[in-house]
């Protein structure tokens, strides 16, 4: 019954994708009708399953084999344990919202049908990819994901800067992707096997010393920093944002870069056998978290700020995995899919009414008049930056308890630092488009709006049904999901035990240090850009040494634009072409001519010319003389 | 080896309908263009039809050579007509029938020499189907030479960009392949002392001692490994796919490129397995540079075709470093990978081809936004590029993991260095659909008609063939496990 309800779940979608991508191309109703109710239905079981399962204490695992290739099986199957029941759960209900959502986001669209193929071909690949029981499934679905998300940030392919993102997204994905391959076959080499639950058992022995495991969960963890963005690859995703909202709402924030933290928490008992490995995670999510935030405090672009935002939010994820907090990164993944989607959908709702991404311009066109959308942004603004009741509060505490029992305290404090960063570039967004200041900022606008005497004219007009519905939703789930956080912790531990256990802190000292440090932040916002008198200038903005570092992302896109030209256009690939022509070719040709000309000379010879024949004669006889008398 | 012999020759058959399209053909009047391309449809046709029969009529729990035909041919020298088909041979099989058809109907718009132009395609097929089902070395040589001498002229006459120069370079390079070739089957022939130049004869153990089959394999693995497209004698390759005209491309790169790693199998590999283990890590080391190089000059091309000659240098690394294995996984990988390959290069330039015919270009920067001029063209070309990049779920995923998986574990740092090639083939596929398909439409190109129902025919069965074998390549698998796994058991 759970099998059967699981397979429904994940062939629904991929039915949906073939259907809408053969046969209703030209008819865009149905198709985005078809690939809807595939996605309800995947919702209903994956609800059905989490209600049946919520007790359970071992996880189901059905698998059968898909292929054979000499002493290679490659199984297909299912494993429902908590995490992926949990992932199921907001995988797909976030799918069907945001489906709903695009309804009206999309709508006249000449891609609408095209759009809802590629949707649905996600969702097919993300919920095989969440119930995967072994790592090779699971690596074929990360990578088919990874052509949906291609697929989708370039849906506006006449737009030059999103084929360029399109790309951009998948190489550096493909990039970390290959460290995971080689990882998986490390693991299958002294391992021999794939099998995520057998790999969460394994322990350190003669086929797997403690070298090889850092080595290999150092490589599973390239997948990750690919996929969830991580530093250092972590620059495709703001160009990412070049796809349609609900699109960046629903891949970029909430369920595809979510992948890599679930894939950590997936094989959570794996990497926990090394300790260095897990260091290095942490190292590497608080670098993210604390570059991403910087970056976002002087973007002018709405969804920029949101990919920054959840770049950051990705690397607390993972920092909270990475000190042993298991539970802790499960549940703000959780929490964080649903504002930060929430996050997105307003302010696509923005962007599809005024027709600009700037944050400016949006509160210039008396964006605030727009009821729904600024109260569910408060909420989930509120969830992000951290203020309780909201379910980002409960979620953040876990992980800072879970830093706080660490003995190094210097991780603590780059998230603390982190948290007062989140709730200050946050509000610094929300008051911008609470207050506009007409006149203020205006001179450098590098607006990426459309005319200015259209955005002018453009009446925010009432907010569609279709689009509201999706946002009072998770609205309400950001308000009440913080209160089930006992309830998930179990559910979640039922079956990976933590080898930290929470510290005492939780909920004491700590929690109001960092509810201050979320006020002053918040504060802070307040006085540079709520206040009647505040210029709307932030204090990174005023440095600008700061600020340029801060805007250019910190060079780092510079670094791979250098890399690119230079070693690998200027560099191999344009030594190997020189190779291949060069030495290659011309050694061919060069051979080639040389038999052409020895043998014109060889003609030559036969020219029938007297002269020629005796001089042949007289030198043979005279070596011949010389041989015979020096011999 | 096991040998079931068939109740109707159905491997002969296949020969036959070949050559009497040929003939039909020649006894056409040349201006009657239709009905010479009906004829050709009809024919090739009937022959994939044989083939797909063939894949799924094989019986795969008695393995071993099916549809067996064995007829003394010159008693004095042992030389054999012997035909037969087993899991190696049957993929390909198959996938000669499939780009045959494809091809013939990829060339629907062609209007000069009509005649000609189908009776050498007709011809160089005949060699290719016969090259993949003949069991006798004499035969093996005949087929190779009658399928590469079509080749020629096919490009000098039907060609483009610097025709004459790709076709001459074309056919010395694989003239020196066969060159190699000669002599070391005669040589194979005389030392074994058993007369005949029967295959399934030759391959009983011990016939050739461990010096000789090392001796003979590196010539046949050089013979045939040029015509595979191996490192560093793979140049006249990309050349000849840009100078050939669209079906003969996808021929050309689709199907005798494989012939020439199906020769290493079947003459190298079957005969001189001991040759073949001694010679597997230089084997090894060539294909991985030959996976990294080629993707790194692919990144540098501005020519469509150029590209897709490059990858294909690239994509046949991976063929090679699954036959360096010496492992069961290895070979099937390969195997499987030359079958993905042929497909989707067919695919490939099939596309191109269209492209070519309505812009009246390949150059890359001359192209642009072709997804909103014709979407149909452009999507099959994308799905070309993606099965090139190896997406799960198009065909060449799986050929590509299983290589890396047996390689892996024989030579994990050319594995490695394998691998990271794969995201330079990412780049530059990518930043080709990126120049011609995506940005906005040339204006010079906003009248061009997108590909008509009829004429997508072709694309369509090539696209339907990557993503059944993408899904479910067990079918494939399965299949060349039957040879592999009893080759294997039969080593000594």
């Amino acid at each position: 019954m759970s099998v059967n309800a699981a397979v429904l779940a994940a062939i629904a979608p991929l039915m949906a994708f073939f259907v809408t991508l053969i046969l209703t191309r030209k008819r865009p109703w149905l198709s985005a009708g078809i690939s809807i109710a595939a996605v309800s239905i995947s919702s209903a079981c994956a609800v059905f399953l989490l209600f049946r399962h919520w007790e359970m204490t071992e996880p189901v695992l059905y698998t059968s084999t898909w292929m054979v290739s000499g002493a290679i099986s490659i199984p297909v199957g299912i494993l429902l344990d908590p995490l992926s029941l949990l992932m199921l759960v907001i995988v797909s209900g976030i799918c069907l919202l945001v489906q709903i959502y695009s309804i009206g986001y999309m709508e006249g669209d000449p891609g609408f049908s095209r759009y809802f193929t590629f949707m649905s071909l996600f969702a097919w690949a993300m919920i095989t990819m969440t119930i995967s029981p072994t790592m090779l499934q699971l690596y074929v679905f990360w990578e088919l994901v990874g052509l949906s998300s291609y697929l989708l940030i370039g849906f506006w392919y006449e737009k030059f800067s999103a084929g360029q993102a399109g790309k951009k997204a998948f190489v550096m994905t493909r990039l970390g992707d290959v460290a995971f391959l080689i990882g998986i076959l490390l693991v299958l080499v002294h391992a021999g096997n794939l099998n995520i639950v057998e790999i969460n058992s394994l322990g350190p022995s003669e086929t797997m010393s403690p070298l090889i495991i850092t080595l290999a969960v150092l490589l599973i963890f390239g997948g990750i920093i690919g996929k969830s963005a991580q530093f250092p690859l972590l620059t495709w995703l703001p160009d990412a944002m070049e796809g349609p909202t609900p699109v960046s709402a629903l891949l970029h924030s909430a369920t595809m870069v979510a992948a890599g933290v679930f894939l950590f928490a997936r094989l959570f008992p794996f990497f926990s056998l090394s300790p260095t490995a897990m260091a290095i995670c942490l190292a590497i999510g608080t670098v993210s978290m604390l570059l991403a935030s910087t970056m976002a405090m002087v973007s002018r672009d709405i969804k920029q700020v949101w990919a920054y935002s959840t770049i950051s939010q990705l690397g607390y994820m993972i920092m909270g995995l990475a000190a042993g907090g298991y539970a802790a990164g499960v549940f703000h993944l959780t929490t964080h899919a649903a504002f930060k989607a929430l996050l997105f959908l307003c302010s696509g709702v923005f962007i599809h009414a005024l027709h600009t991404n700037d944050m400016f311009d949006i509160a210039k066109s008396n964006g605030r008049g727009m009821k729904i959308p600024v109260i569910c942004l408060i909420i989930a603004g509120a969830a992000l930056a951290g203020l309780p009741p909201f379910s980002g509060f409960f979620s953040k505490e876990l992980i800072l308890a879970k830093l706080a029992a660490l003995d190094n305290p210097i991780w603590l404090i780059f998230a603390l630092a982190g948290v007062f960063l989140t709730a200050y570039y946050t509000f610094r967004l929300i008051f911008i488009i609470l207050f506009p200041k007409p006149g203020l900022s205006d001179a450098d606008s590098t607006s990426i709006a459309a005319d200015e005497a259209e955005r002018h004219d453009v009446k925010p007009h009432p907010i569609r049904q279709v689009m509201a519905i999706p946002l009072i939703i998770l609205a309400a789930i950001t308000l009440v999901l913080g209160f089930f956080e006992d309830p998930v912790e179990r559910f979640l531990s039922a079956t990976v035990t933590e080898s930290v256990s929470a510290s005492g802190m939780h909920h004491g000292r700590l929690a109001f240090m960092a509810l201050g440090l979320s006020v002053a932040g918040v504060l802070l916002a307040l006085i540079e850009f709520g206040l009647p008198q505040s210029r709307q200038i932030g204090f990174a903005e005023r440095m600008p040494f700061v600020y340029n570092l801060f805007s250019k992302r910190w060079y780092i896109d510079h670094v791979y634009r250098y890399f690119i030209d230079y070693v690998i256009d200027r560099g191999v690939a344009n030594i190997c072409a020189q190779h291949d022509k060069k030495v290659i070719d011309k050694s061919i040709d060069t051979f080639c001519d040389g038999i052409v000309e020895s043998s014109r000379f060889l003609s030559f010879l036969h020219a029938g010319m007297i002269q020629y024949r005796l001089i042949v004669v007289f030198a043979t006889l005279f070596f011949l003389s010389l041989y015979l008398l020096l011999g | 080896m096991d040998m079931q012999y068939a109740n109707f020759p159905y491997l002969s058959t296949l020969l036959i309908v070949c050559i009497a399209g040929l003939f039909t053909i020649l006894f056409l009047p040349a201006r009657e263009q239709n009905k010479i391309k009906w004829v050709g449809a009809v024919f090739s046709g009937i022959t994939m039809v044989i083939s797909i029969f063939l894949f799924i009529a094989y019986d795969k729990n008695i393995g071993g050579l099916q549809f067996v035909e064995r007829v003394l041919w010159v008693p004095s020298l042992g030389i054999y007509y012997f035909n037969g088909a087993d899991g190696f041979s049957l993929p390909m099989l198959l996938l000669t029938g499939i780009v045959f058809f494809t091809g013939v109907l990829s060339m629907w718009e062609l209007d000069t020499r009509v005649k000609e132009f189908f009776a050498l395609y007709f011809l160089m097929v005949t060699g290719v189907f016969g090259l993949f089902m003949s069991l006798d070395l004499f035969f093996i040589f005949v087929w190779y030479d009658v399928s590469l001498f079509p080749m020629y002229l096919l490009i000098a006459v039907w060609g483009s960009t610097r025709k004459e120069y790709g076709a001459m370079k074309l056919t010395l390079y694989l003239l020196a392949g066969s060159a190699l070739i000669l002599p070391a089957i005669l040589y194979i022939v005389n030392v074994s002392g058993l007369k005949t130049f029967d295959l399934v004869a030759l391959m009983a153990p011990g016939t050739l001692t461990p010096l000789q089959q090392k001796f003979a394999f590196i010539f046949i693995y050089i013979g045939f490994g040029i015509l595979a497209g191996v490192w560093p004698f793979h140049t006249w390759s990309p050349v000849g796919h840009v100078a050939a005209p669209t079906s003969v491309s996808m021929v050309h790169a689709g199907v005798l490129m494989k012939i020439g790693a199906f020769g290493v199998l079947r003459v190298g590999i079957f005969l001189c397995p001991e040759g073949w283990r001694y010679f597997a890590p230089l084997m090894a080391v060539l294909a991985t540079i030959g996976i990294v190089y080629g993707a790194f000059v692919g990144l540098t091309q501005k020519d469509l075709k150029y590209v897709i000659g490059y990858s294909s240098v690239s994509h046949m690394g991976i063929v090679g470093l699954g036959l360096s294995t010496v492992t069961v996984e290895g070979l099937n990988g390969a195997v499987y990978q030359m079958f993905a390959h042929g497909i989707m290069t067919a695919l490939f330039f099939s596309s191109v081809g269209y492209i070519y015919d309505k812009t009246h270009t390949k150059m890359i920067p001359e192209l642009g936004g072709l997804s909103r001029v014709i979407p149909v063209a452009a999507f099959y070309f994308i799905l070309a590029a993606l099965t090139s990049i190896g997406v799960p779920g198009l065909a060449s995923f799986w050929g590509e993991l299983v290589v890396f998986i047996a390689c892996f574990k024989v030579y994990p740092v050319l594995g490695v260095l394998s691998i990271c090639g794969l995201v330079v083939t990412a780049l530059f596929m990518l930043r080709v659909v990126q120049k011609t398909c995506y940005g906005p439409p040339k204006e010079h190109h906003t009248h061009i008609r997108d590909i008509s129902f009829a004429i997508g025919i072709p694309r369509m069965i090539l696209s339907v063939v990557i993503i059944f074998f993408g899904l479910f390549p067990s079918f494939m698998f399965d299949m060349i496990e039957t040879a592999s796994s009893s080759f294997f058991k039969g080593l000594p």
